[in-house]
């Protein structure tokens, strides 16, 4: 007892006092002299206080904390690494916090109230956008008394230009929540015939590029602005049951109707623009064609137009296609649209300054996904788990097998269409064969989908809290474990506080 | 990894439409992927313009039938529960095959693999019996798990 005691006394010794370093025996090592290194420049860092003339909100639809750790070492060995060590743009910025998500009603979140509360500042009950908290989910009739402030007028009011980018359809729920205030997420391109007093979601967006709480809308889902029966600029066919053409109605009032990278590049700064690249969601980065613009390519021309106002701008960029991957349990998918959603970030933080611009990077929701093990170094992250290897770094050469006998990839997701578990002809699930064997060339095919227990039509969210990244003028008050509403609260100081 | 099947596509790329003998072959072969029948423009690739009118085996799996003792399905590349594109009227996607069995479809598990091999049909086609229209299915269809 007492020898042990001594023991750890002298330990506090040595650590607290700088000059015994050079006793400290892994001082000369590379981790030891990068995490100094790294130390250091914590040391140097003030917080910036200058008011914040932009605001930029990235939004990974579905990209918790688990889909984030995917993307880093997917980007990290395409790049030839071994993963691991990678560091994504958003990872090298100075402030980190954890945010929990949960809706009013509902533990486990979805896209409507989740980047409502960030757009407001108050958590919204499931599966509606922007209402109070009295407003019921499908009840058009609690709209009216229960609109919420957004952060898109209040900024618009200050002489702010405002900005959506987004890889899912432009009236889908992330994009909506800066928009839009609706009783219900799906009521995209048509209300209830009895709610006479609501407007649909495509609607609530032509009227606010209209007013000028909208100014740039780049995303897909053309066709809930075109009546059922009339094509949409992208060769499909409009869905809107009313017959009211909300794309003749953007471009008689002078706004930019652009349908493809082309369209976008020749579009001009002195204009609102609408992009609509598809019918529907714009493409997985993997399977999009060179006429389609890349979320990179909107963020881009979203800064060029919006930094035209000199009172500054407000843009949210939703990589809304990492959620859609995660749930058909496509983790490569999820993985290619991370990279797409880092390579978007890494633009907009070249293209602004971080003495004006917030940036702020998170998700509105986890996946219910998770990483197996125990895989050695190097193991490609969209395939099979392969065994730690005793001596160097690298992984060894056979994965690892499970109990029986068969290997499994890294990837996992509790729930989802990939089930393992298999409709037998009385209507019960069962694995009497157990689970698939699958090769590596399986697991790392584009279209695989993870092996996953409880059988779903589509994998789900899960509550678990997401990591927000930030940097620019008071990124420094995002700190430690926050509610998701309080990102409005540090957005809405930083650009009426400070020098 | 130089594979069979990365051989096939970039021969037929190179001869365009124009099927060699060995290609009539293809079903005896590895199996294709539904995206393979594509390119990123959504046209359909060199390989279903070389194969259009022969009989090719593509994989994937069974989504629930629309009705029971049809001599149709829907092919699709991942397991789909429900299946938001087998309803009649929608925009075409390019992740789903139809096709028309020889035999009533004796019905397979959404998430059990399958492989289906019959006559590649390209072009427009809306089913009389179901509305459903497509812009690409397999005839005479016989298909097998994997
Ligand atoms: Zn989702």
């Amino acid at each position: 007892m007492f020898h042990r005691l001594s023991v750890s006394l002298l330990a506090t010794v040595a650590i607290s006092g700088t000059a015994f370093a050079q006793d400290v025996a892994q001082s000369g090592s590379q981790m030891y002299t990068d995490a100094e290194a790294a130390l250091q420049q914590r040391l140097g860092e003030t917080p910036n206080t200058h008011r914040a003339r932009n605001v930029i909100l990235f939004i990974g639809d579905g990209n918790g904390v688990a889909s984030n750790y995917m993307n880093r070492l997917w980007a990290g060995q395409q790049a030839g690494g071994l993963g691991d060590d990678y560091v994504q743009p958003q990872e090298a910025f100075p402030e980190l916090a954890l945010v929990k998500t949960y809706n009013i009603n509902a533990q486990t979140p979805d896209s409507a109230p989740t980047a409502g509360s960030m757009n407001t500042g108050v958590k919204q009950r499931f599966n509606l956008i922007n209402l109070g908290e009295n407003a019921i989910t499908e009840d058009c009739t609690t709209e009216a008394d229960n609109a919420l402030t957004l952060f898109s007028e209040l900024v618009t009011d200050a002489g702010k230009s405002v900005g959506i980018a987004t890889t899912a359809r432009l009236t889908h729920a992330t994009p909506a929540a800066v928009y839009a205030k609706t009783a219900y997420r799906n009521w995209e391109g048509d209300v209830p015939a009895e709610c006479t007093n609501s407007k649909d979601i495509a609607t609530q967006l032509i009227d606010a590029m209209e007013a000028g709480t909208v100014d740039v809308a780049l995303g897909g889902g053309a066709r809930y602005f075109v009546p059922k029966g009339v094509e949409t600029p992208n060769g499909g066919s409009g869905r809107r049951e009313n017959d009211v053409n909300l794309i003749e109605r953007a471009q008689a009032d002078g706004i930019q109707v652009v349908a493809d990278m082309a369209g976008l590049a020749a579009a001009g700064t002195d204009a609102p623009i609408l992009g609509l690249w598809s019918d529907s969601h714009a493409s997985y980065e993997a399977d999009r064609p060179e006429s389609e613009p890349s979320l990179a390519d909107m963020t881009q021309k979203a800064i060029e137009v919006l930094s035209q106002n000199e009172n500054g701008f407000y843009l949210e960029v939703e990589a809304g296609r990492i959620d859609h991957a995660n749930h058909a349990t496509n983790a490569k998918r999820a993985m290619i649209d991370g990279k797409a959603f880092a390579d978007a970030i890494a633009l907009a933080d070249e293209m602004t300054d971080d003495a004006d611009t917030l940036i702020i990077v998170t998700a509105d929701h986890e996946h219910a996904i998770a990483m197996n093990g125990y895989c050695g170094r190097g193991t490609p992250i969209d395939g099979l788990c392969y065994d730690v290897a005793n001596e160097g770094i690298m992984h060894a050469d056979e994965p690892v097998l499970a109990s029986d006998g068969k290997p499994y990839t890294v990837v996992g997701y509790l729930n989802g269409a990939s089930s393992v578990m298999i409709e037998q002809a009385d209507g019960t699930y069962t694995a009497p064969e157990g689970r698939p064997e699958i090769t590596q060339d399986e697991a790392q095919d584009l279209d695989y989908t993870q092996q996953v227990l409880i059988p779903k039509s589509s994998e789900s969210h899960s509550g678990v809290d997401v990591a927000l990244y930030a940097k620019g003028p008071w990124a420094h008050l995002f700190d430690g474990t926050i509610e998701q509403n309080y990102i409005f609260h540090v957005m809405n100081y930083a650009v009426n506080n400070g020098e | 990894m130089l594979t069979r099947r990365v051989f096939l596509v970039g021969t037929s790329a190179l001869v365009g439409a124009c099927a060699l003998p060995w290609q009539a072959s293809r079903a005896a072969e590895a199996p294709i992927k539904l995206r393979e029948l594509y390119n990123k423009d959504r046209s359909f690739s060199d390989l279903a313009l070389a194969n259009e009118g022969r009989r090719i085996t593509v994989e994937g799996y069974m989504a629930p039938p629309l009705k029971a003792d049809a001599r149709f399905f829907v092919l699709t590349k991942m397991p789909m529960a429900t299946c938001p594109f087998c309803e009649p009227g929608v925009e075409w996607p390019r992740t789903i095959l139809p096709v028309y069995t020889r035999r009533t479809v004796d019905v397979v598990p959404f998430n059990v693999p399958i492989t289906a091999t019959g006559t590649l049909d390209l072009g427009e086609f809306t089913d009389p019996d179901t509305g459903f229209w497509s812009k690409v299915r397999l005839g005479n269809a016989r298909y097998e798990r994997t």
